[in-house]
């Protein structure tokens, strides 16, 4: 009996400490990148969309671990005088449609169906996997989405809406499912911040381009191409961006800082409760790159199993022990298991706590005497209390 | 001793294992590929450039065999859903058949529907066709980076039976019309190459180049060949080609001079080599309509007083109405790029061989209830028509229309020259399956039999415009639907170029050189649907609500409010004075919101109610001693 419900305690840890995320260490990175926006006159949001991943593509990210959905053609639409190239800037430096693109969901595939499908992994079975989110427990996601948007919500292809509330479940079933550790999510919209309300999932950062009541504004016009080619903060987060290298240490503390309300037109919203590193040590390629941390081992395995804590590896011992081995060898694993709980005081106090308390419980023969001790020493609370009032 | 003999043994066994291993290996054929590209000066100014790739893997008994030039990604497509032939192409633009010629093997191969065509023959049973249909479409979406996979859906595909020149009871046919073609379909085109796009011809693509065309039609056909021996599987034949057609930045000195160009001012780039997994290299260029050329010397056609190449040809070859000047780019490298300019003289004017109908399309009607197509074929100048009594021309019509347009195909009308004719002169087959709503779409073959003679063909067909759904329509459906192009095949007339001499190694010469289907696509047409007022299910709720809320709250107002009743309340309110439980009650409850009591019991000296208090806990504290002290008394005895 003391057996059972000493493993069921070390399961009951050794699920906790799993869950917490805190023990897996970030293994890979991955992006979504979202235009929303319909129609010639959004030009603007393809080339903030075609920007970020330029980006995280020049700062490690390869192609299938980004999901890139394009709401529209602008790249090759009749309209525009440069076939096949998109820009972000007057000067026309830069083309950011470029050779090697991948675009995963376009035109009519932009839906808020299927941006749930993406987030969520549930999908057909025939949906082939370059237009899966295959991330996992240790991955950490970069989600833009950029468009017209509104009070607790951002509008698909001019016809359907996001909502914050569909966005806050699609991120909490994430977070059970365990397809992130960290997610940063950008959002470059009117009233961005309202979309972040209904957030509740731990390990999730938010930034938005514009508070609520607040319009996020375009940069500057293009009169050759004849629209508004790139959206403030998008700019400006990029201005951040191409001084960096996939080496440099920027923290995301430094990028916030970048922005500033007078530049943008708006006020740059975050959301950091949910996140629990301080922000002053977290690079930003944690998220816009692919820089892993890299881990020095010795030899094959020690390092590690060192690196992740040490009451996982030791309690997933027991359990395998036990389940095959007969109960004359669990008898003899009682003591192991009892120093394998010491260990792990730190990672479940509560259930470790009561049973120590049984434990104690079951030594003591006069129970009598306690009740009687216990029931003197709350008379004389109760006189010093009356006491005092 | 039979240590020894065995430590002899072995090495031989070894030996003779790897020797049969080259024996084979030697049998086997290689996989090869061949790169070629056809460039062809149009009579509209244009110039055409025709890239053809083509990947051949030998066919093999082994399942998990290595491809050493063979795309992985399409050896897979076809072992995971069974495919026997496929074709896929992505195209913008329309093919101008009056200028750019309609009965060449080049335009009925590549001149294609706008938007992406997907047709496939599968190689499982019947019951199986569709779930591979579709399994294929969403697997070429993800790989080519299109929205393939609406071709999913029993809405958007049909599976013809005779009318698509192909006669396979497992053959299924989408297309859809609407996709934009760009960079990102390209590229993993490319990446199926075993160069990309890094050497050979392939590096000529550079993409504004390529998207600034006219026309661009990019192909993939994929084909088994069986080999015919038992045991052994099939080959696969990948045919990647794209079609062109691109202005030449001119200056022009002279106003009926052809533009001249070189490869360097059409594509920006040159080529700098070839790749080097590739078995044949080669650069055409075709010529039609050489007047004065003189077919013996063949050898000095390339610097004649009409045009002037800048490169000397590897070798010439005629054709009954064309040159064909073929280089080879062997030669070429990063010092000495192969730049292929091509400079006119003279202006020169010729025609391309027109297949022996134009046909096009259009809408009549109007309104936003019904309407009717109309596709008219128009008769062309071509030589070889012998205008002898009973010589006829055949001309399949294959049509697929979308569900939303209900086709009455017992309107269907032919005229002849103008005149309507009974239908069963003309119609020599008809095969037709009528669409269901939100389930299948409809299908129409036709085959026509018309007089040599005939000047023009209109055949016409009434729809009504169906609804859809209000979840059904797209994010712009104010833009209109389309229906997709209609195919119109010549099952008698097929195009070839007419070569004299022995092209086993031409690979691209000798695919012109077997005859080809003559057919023609037309335009894709663009209905425009009654489209419900978006924002309507939001007014209804809004008006609808704000009429109960009037009706109801009047109705109730008048039922339930009786205003003599109210007047009397207020009146004996007014009389009644604050009872001492009423007064205790409001105390309490001020108490309980920490504010200071606000009615009338101000009477009361704040120093009793102070005193009251006071007392109250004394009283509790006394209480809690005793209680305490009992305890203690039980407890101490009971020991």
């Amino acid at each position: 009996m003391k057996n059972l419900i000493l493993v069921i305690v070390t399961l009951l840890c050794y699920s906790f400490a799993s869950s917490s995320g805190d023990t897996t260490i970030h293994t890979n990175n991955w992006a979504v990148l979202v235009c929303t926006s319909r129609f010639w006159f959004n030009y603007r949001h393809m080339a903030n969309t075609l920007s970020l991943y330029r980006t995280v593509k020049r700062l490690g990210i390869p192609d299938e671990r980004i999901i890139l959905m394009l709401a529209d053609d602008m790249a090759c639409n009749s309209r525009n005088e440069y076939p096949a190239q998109v820009f972000n800037n007057e000067n026309h430096q830069i083309n950011l449609y470029g050779d090697n693109v991948e675009v995963d969901y376009r035109g009519y595939e932009v839906t808020v169906e299927n941006f749930m499908r993406v987030l969520t992994g549930r999908h057909e079975n025939a949906v082939p996997r370059s237009k899966r989110l295959l991330s996992d427990e240790g991955s950490h996601i970069l989600l833009y989405m950029t468009g017209h948007g509104g009070d607790e919500f951002l509008k698909f292809q001019d016809s359907e809406e996001l909502q914050s509330h569909d966005l806050a479940d699609a991120v909490k079933q994430m977070k059970e499912k365990r397809r992130f550790k960290e997610l940063l999510i950008m959002v470059d919209t009117c009233q961005a911040a309202t979309l972040f309300n209904q957030l509740q999932s731990p390990g999730v950062l938010a930034i938005g381009s514009s508070l609520k009541g607040e319009n996020s504004y375009s940069h500057h016009l293009d009169s050759d191409i004849g629209v508004s080619v790139v959206d403030r903060f998008t700019y400006y987060t990029l201005a951040f961006f191409e001084r960096l290298n996939i080496y440099d240490n920027a923290s995301l503390n430094s990028l916030f800082r970048s922005y500033d309300p007078r530049q943008l037109m708006s006020t740059a919203y975050y959301r950091t409760d949910l996140y629990q590193p301080q922000l002053t040590k977290v690079p930003v390629t944690n998220f816009f790159g692919s820089v892993m941390e890299t881990i020095h081992t010795d030899s094959a395995y020690h390092a590690f199993s060192s690196k992740i804590s040490n009451s996982k590896i030791k309690s997933d011992m027991p359990f395998d022990q036990l389940s095959d081995q007969d109960v004359k060898e669990d008898l003899q694993n009682g003591n192991n298991q009892n120093d394998e709980l010491k260990t792990e005081k730190q990672k479940c106090p509560y259930s470790q706590m009561r049973a120590d308390l049984h434990e104690k419980l079951k030594k003591i023969e006069n129970v009598d005497t306690v009740v009687n001790l216990s029931i003197a020493v709350m008379i004389l609370v109760v006189m010093v209390s009356s006491s005092l009032l | 001793m039979a240590r020894l003999v065995l430590t002899w043994w072995i090495p031989l066994l070894i030996l003779q294992s790897f020797l049969l291993a080259i024996a084979f290996g030697s049998n086997e054929v290689e996989e090869e590929f061949n790169e070629a590209l056809l460039l062809k000066p149009l009579p509209d100014r244009k110039v055409l450039a025709h890239f053809h790739f083509e990947n051949r893997a030998p066919p093999s008994n082994s399942h998990g065999r290595h491809h050493h030039l063979f795309p992985k990604a399409i050896s897979q497509l076809v072992k995971k859903f069974r495919v026997k032939e496929m074709e896929l192409s992505f195209t913008q633009g329309r093919w101008n058949h009056e200028h750019w010629g309609g009965f060449d093997p080049l335009s009925s191969m590549n001149a294609k529907p706008v938007g992406v065509e997907l047709w496939a023959v599968f190689d499982v049973p019947h019951s199986e066709v569709d779930t591979s249909w579709k399994n294929l479409t969403h697997a070429l979406s993800g790989l080519f980076c299109a929205s393939i996979n609406f071709l999913e859906s029993s809405t958007s595909y049909a599976s013809p039976t005779w009318g698509f020149g192909r006669s396979s009871d497992k053959l299924r046919y989408g297309s859809l019309p609407r996709e934009a073609v760009c960079t990102e379909n390209l590229t993993p085109w490319l990446k199926l190459l075993p160069c990309r796009d890094k050497d050979g011809i392939s590096a000529l693509m550079d993409r504004p180049s390529v998207y600034r065309g006219f026309y661009h039609s990019q192909r993939l056909h994929l084909s088994m060949v069986d080999s015919g021996e038992e045991g052994l599987g099939s080959g696969m034949v990948l045919e990647q080609s794209l079609t062109v057609v691109l202005q030449p930045d001119t200056v022009s000195v002279e106003k009926h001079l052809q533009p001249s160009w070189s490869l360097s001012s059409l594509f920006g780039r040159k080529v700098v080599g070839k790749c080097v997994l590739a078995k044949s290299s080669n650069v055409y260029l075709q010529m039609e309509g050489l007047k004065n050329a003189d077919p013996e010397k063949t050898h000095t056609l390339w610097k004649s007083a009409e045009f002037e190449l800048s490169i000397e040809p590897d070798r010439t070859l005629r054709e009954l109405s064309s040159f064909l000047y073929i280089f080879n780019i062997d030669k070429s490298s990063d010092s000495e790029p192969f730049d292929l300019g091509f400079t006119w003289k003279l202006p020169s004017k010729w025609l391309c061989k027109q297949a022996p109908l134009h046909a096009s399309r259009f809408l009549m009607g109007s309104g936003n209830e019904r309407g009717a197509i109309a596709i008219l074929l128009k008769a062309t100048e071509s030589p070889e028509r012998d205008i002898t009594n009973g010589c006829t021309i055949k001309a399949n019509v294959f049509q697929i229309f979308p569900w939303y347009v209900k086709v009455y195909y017992h309107t269907l009308q032919i005229f002849v020259d103008q005149q309507q004719n009974t239908s069963s002169e003309v119609f020599k087959k008809i095969n037709v399956s009528p669409s269901t709503d939100k389930m299948s779409s409809g299908m129409m073959e036709m085959m026509l039999e018309l007089p040599c003679e005939v000047k023009s063909a209109a055949i016409s067909i009434e729809y009504d415009k169906g609804f859809l759904h209000i979840d059904e329509y797209p994010p712009d459906a104010n833009q209109g639907f389309d229906i997709p192009s209609a195919l119109i095949s010549f099952p008698d007339h097929h195009a070839s170029l007419d070569f004299k001499e022995e092209l086993s190694t031409l690979p691209l010469l000798s695919k012109f050189k077997d005859k080809s289907l003559v057919r023609s696509y037309t335009e894709v047409l663009l209905v425009p649907l009654t489209t419900p007022d978006f924002s309507m299910p939001y007014n209804v709720i809004t008006i609808t609500c704000t009429v109960f809320a009037l009706y109801f709250g009047s109705l109730l107002n008048t039922l339930r409010r009786r205003i003599g009743e109210e007047e009397r309340f207020l009146k004996s309110k007014a009389g009644k004075k604050t009872g001492g439980l009423k007064q205790l009650l409001s105390r309490i409850t001020a108490k309980i919101r920490g504010r200071p009591v606000e009615s009338s019991s101000s009477s009361e000296s704040p120093e009793a109610a102070q005193s009251s208090v006071l007392s109250r806990k004394l009283l509790f504290r006394i209480m809690l001693v005793a209680v305490a002290a009992a305890a203690w008394q039980y407890f101490s005895t009971d020991k």
